[in-house]
């Protein structure tokens, strides 16, 4: 991947490039060996009225000819242009596929993202934090989660991000800066939100004859599932419901457990939202998001580390880079290259993130989850 | 679209409210499906409960119900809605529907989970163009 952050000399081609070339490189293979391409990208033909990204970026490494396809899915672009690699694979239609995503939302100081007014909650005020503001109060007022255990989300996560060069912020924060930064939509301050990041990432999907000839450590995929949010009008909104759905059809897919999974990288766009994954995704108890955090039981050398990576609050959020960048993440620590953010022992790891929004539901959402491999 | 002082006002979604016959307040008009009996607001035209397209009626909602949660935003927001201001969403009583609304009326800070609320028809902020769009909010009922 690309280090995330305020590129403004950089293009969507260059950030897609940087990060195609550095995920060709570390497999060892040319560029005409891949079969397929998949891209995510969620707002660049709104953003930077470009489109056909895929196509732009994969000939920036010399590919064309093959099969490209551009994915949209939101926050959860670059994660279903993963899958769709994977499916490619798994189907037994391609040996060696590129999955990557790109994003630009950096804007000039101040401005709040723009997705466009089709929904009627946007129409009547609804803005990209308020919804995530809304959880937070149904989670305070149900499970008496505060302010602090949401805030010490934002702490762990820039001081997980200090640990990785790949991260927009270098730059701890204490809980008091976290809460006392400008409220954006109450109760959600600066600090719990994630920032606006360009950005790219890159992983190369192969079956496993091709992979075992591979210069780098192949990861297996033992699940990847992609979700809808499921619209239920009077929905509890203290929980994700559609994150239930998916990771029992995540673990079921990949034969293990909650218990199983050593680190997670999970959609942490809002400090509540991290929080609120730990239950939808079996971490702990429903209601006992704040006491997982207050325990430290996903600090890096904890039970279930969270977030090693610093998250999208840290990481920066480049919206269809992410699921890839995440993935990225997940690959590292299982090969043992993870640096100073290393978990130990990193056998199992679990990519969760969602995007898009309706009716104050979740759009996609998708959930993978990977395997170290000792030998074949 | 209506012209008031040489403003356009246009409404937030077109048919989304009109005037009971009874007491001449102002409802949302939503759907009812007359095969399984499911409200939804906005209209639909095909039942998400049974599926069926030729059974969508038109239906005055409740205009009360109780806040069920909400925020205050105060970044101003791409829309150009002026800030502070709180949203969110409401459970019409009887109707068993849940809808997303501004909420207007005294303090921000004063809203709380539970409150009874009022539907109000009211200007939701101006466009690029200068026009007026008006759309519905609620707003606590007094005493």
């Amino acid at each position: 991947m690309t280090q995330f952050g305020k590129h403004l000399e950089k293009g969507l081609r260059d950030l897609g490039r940087e990060a195609c070339w550095r995920a060709i490189k570390d497999a060892g293979i040319r560029s005409d060996q891949i079969q397929a391409g998949f891209c995510g990208n969620a707002l660049g033909g709104y953003l930077q009225r470009e489109n056909g990204i895929g196509q732009s970026v994969l000939w920036q490494v010399g590919i064309k000819g093959i099969p490209i396809i551009n994915i949209e899915n939101a926050c959860a672009s670059g994660s279903s242009a993963f899958r769709e690699a994977w499916i490619g694979v798994a189907s037994g239609l391609y040996d060696v596929v590129i999955a990557f995503g790109v994003e630009k939302t950096v804007m000039k100081k101040g401005a709040m993202l723009d997705v466009g007014d089709a929904d009627l909650e946007v129409k009547i005020g609804d803005v990209f934090p308020g919804l995530f503001a809304m959880r937070a109060q149904r989670h305070m007022y149900e499970y008496g989660t505060t302010l602090e255990q949401m805030a010490k989300i934002s702490v762990k996560n820039h001081r997980n991000g200090c640990l990785n060069p790949y991260s927009q912020y270098q730059k701890e924060f204490t809980t008091d800066e976290v809460l006392n930064s400008p409220m954006i939509a109450d109760p959600l301050t600066l600090f719990s939100c994630c920032p606006n990041s360009d950005g790219a990432a890159a992983a190369i999907v192969a079956t496993k004859e091709v992979a075992k000839k591979l210069s780098a450590k192949p990861v297996k995929v033992l699940a990847s599932v992609l979700g809808t949010g499921l619209y239920n009008n009077k929905k509890d909104m203290a929980i994700f419901d559609l994150d239930f759905k998916l990771s029992k059809e995540a673990y079921e897919m990949a034969g293990v457990g909650p218990e199983d999974i050593d680190l997670a990288e999970v959609h942490d766009a809002f400090t509540i939202a991290e929080l609120m994954h730990y239950e939808g995704l079996g971490f702990c108890k429903v209601g006992e998001g704040g006491r997982l955090i207050d325990d430290d039981k996903t600090e890096i050398g904890g039970k279930i580390p969270v977030s090693p990576s610093g998250g999208l609050l840290s990481k920066g959020h480049p919206v269809g880079a992410s699921g890839v960048a995440q993935i990225a993440e997940i690959v590292w620590h299982l090969r043992g290259e993870a640096g100073l953010r290393q978990v130990a022992n990193a056998r199992i790891g679990l990519a969760h993130i969602m995007g898009g929004g309706k009716e104050g539901d979740v759009g996609a959402c998708t959930i993978h989850i990977l395997e170290k491999v000792n030998e074949f | 679209m209506e012209e008031r002082n040489n403003k356009i006002q246009i409404p937030v979604i077109e048919g989304a409210f009109a005037y009971s016959p009874n007491d001449g307040g102002p409802r949302l008009v939503g759907s009812r499906c007359t095969n399984c009996g499911k409200k939804c607001f906005p209209k639909r035209e095909i039942c998400p409960n049974c599926f069926l397209d030729e059974k969508m009626d038109e239906v005055l909602l409740n205009p009360q119900g109780k806040i069920y949660a909400f925020t205050i935003v105060r970044i101003p927001p791409p829309l150009g809605f002026e800030v502070p201001y709180a949203y969110g969403y409401v459970d019409l009583i009887e109707d068993d529907l849940r809808v997303p609304t501004m909420f207007i009326g005294g303090k921000l800070e004063q809203l709380r989970i539970g409150m009874d609320v009022i539907l109000v028809i009211d200007k939701l902020r101006t466009d690029k163009e200068g026009n007026e769009i008006i759309g519905y909010k609620f707003k606590p009922i007094e005493g």
